[in-house]
């Protein structure tokens, strides 16, 4: 799925008012495992669509996301991936990047 | 916000071939200008919200700036001695790919290419070649002549045209059309053996000047044995991608393989 697809999933996903944010990577260093302007979508029962990297920091930004989702408050997130170089650890990319995180639907209960 | 009418407008710029930038705020002195949005081209911009005209207006020439240089950026700037940051996504239109030939290498070309999501177009003098039904996954098959196609169809710097005719007459037919244009394309791509092409290239020499030639590649694609058709066409869109993505085409194991013989320190020795 392209980036641009997955705006348009978002936009769904706004209209049809399903708790949910969208994180994208804004700026990177080093060896990391997508381009700027990658995508990820993250629901509120923790469903994705689209991906920011996979196991490389992606867990960490789902948690942050889901505080947005209930605060309706954006933020920005930086993942290191220097700590840990080693191939047992899985991330093995070796660079930090940084993603902005906004609000699609806030999540009322 | 993200909102149905902002995508819209994207959408139908990109449809029209126009590169967009979506800009959105990331930091800003006041908060609720966070996470907000707008869009930008070469030829003027678009928003929902009045109290955007002014990050708009302070950062135009570096939106417009990163628009030609097709290059996605975090930006900072002041603006009434505070700072305000922007992240600018350029978006480009969906690249076309013009083949000129319906033949058999134009069949893995084809599926190929809608795997790498070119809008794709064939064309083919023979009405018994240029049928739909030969490539359901192109975007359109046109029946026409080399020389009249390409005399008239649209070209962009995001056009990519592969010669691959029945006949190498037919191929230096379509490239000297193509180089009368003024409009130049991403890549020209011609098939054919390095003797042949060496006369063509003689003859070329003198109507056109060199620079005319800086877009053209032949014989096509990567050094990588290629015989096959979808082999053909493996080392056609290797090509291509080093093209776009101004890179070496050489093996990326190339740099590292004395790094892990030394072991995967990068050879530090502790």
């Amino acid at each position: 799925m392209n980036e641009l697809e997955i705006l348009e999933q978002a936009i769904f996903l706004k209209e049809r008012k399903e708790p949910a944010a969208l994180a994208t990577i804004i700026v990177k260093k080093g060896s990391v495992p997508r381009n700027l302007g990658s995508k990820m979508i993250i629901m509120r029962d923790g469903k994705i669509i689209g991906t920011i990297g996979g196991g490389c920091g992606e867990g960490e930004v789902i948690e942050r996301a889901f505080d947005v989702i209930d605060t309706g408050i954006p933020c920005k997130h930086t993942v290191d991936l220097t700590k840990g170089l080693f191939y047992e650890d899985g991330g093995i990319c070796g660079g930090i990047f940084e993603v902005f995180i906004e609000p699609l639907t806030v999540n009322k209960e | 916000m993200l909102c149905p009418n902002l995508l819209q407008n994207m959408k139908t710029a990109l449809a029209k071939q126009k590169a967009t930038a979506l800009v959105t705020i990331t930091s800003h002195f006041d908060p609720m200008f966070i996470g907000k949005k707008f869009l930008v081209w070469e030829d003027g911009h678009f928003n929902n919200e009045p109290e955007l005209e002014i990050i708009y207006a302070s950062f135009k020439d570096l939106y417009l700036s990163l628009i030609q240089k097709q290059k996605t950026k975090c930006i900072r700037s002041m603006i009434n001695e505070q700072e305000v940051e922007c992240f600018v996504e350029i978006y480009l239109p969906r690249p076309q790919l013009i083949i000129a030939g319906g033949g058999h290498v134009c069949e893995p070309v084809v599926q190929m290419a809608s795997l790498l999501g070119y809008y794709i177009t064939v064309v083919d003098d023979r009405s018994e070649f240029a049928r739909k039904e030969r490539f359901p996954l192109a975007d359109e098959v046109i029946c026409a002549g080399y020389l009249d196609y390409f005399q008239k169809c649209p070209l962009t710097n995001h056009t990519w045209i592969l010669l691959l005719t029945r006949g190498h007459q037919f191929d230096v037919m379509s490239l000297q059309e193509l180089l009368k244009r003024m409009e130049t394309p991403a890549y020209i791509g011609m098939i054919g053996s390095r003797r042949r092409i060496a006369g063509v290239f003689e003859q070329l020499k003198q109507e056109f000047p060199a620079t005319a030639f800086d877009s053209i590649y032949t014989p096509v694609g990567l050094d990588i044995g290629a015989e096959s058709p979808a082999e053909i066409a493996v080392s056609i869109f290797a090509e291509m991608l080093m093209v776009k993505n101004n890179k070496s085409g050489d093996s990326l194991s190339q740099e590292t393989r004395h790094l892990a013989k030394l072991g995967f320190r990068g050879g530090k020795s502790e």
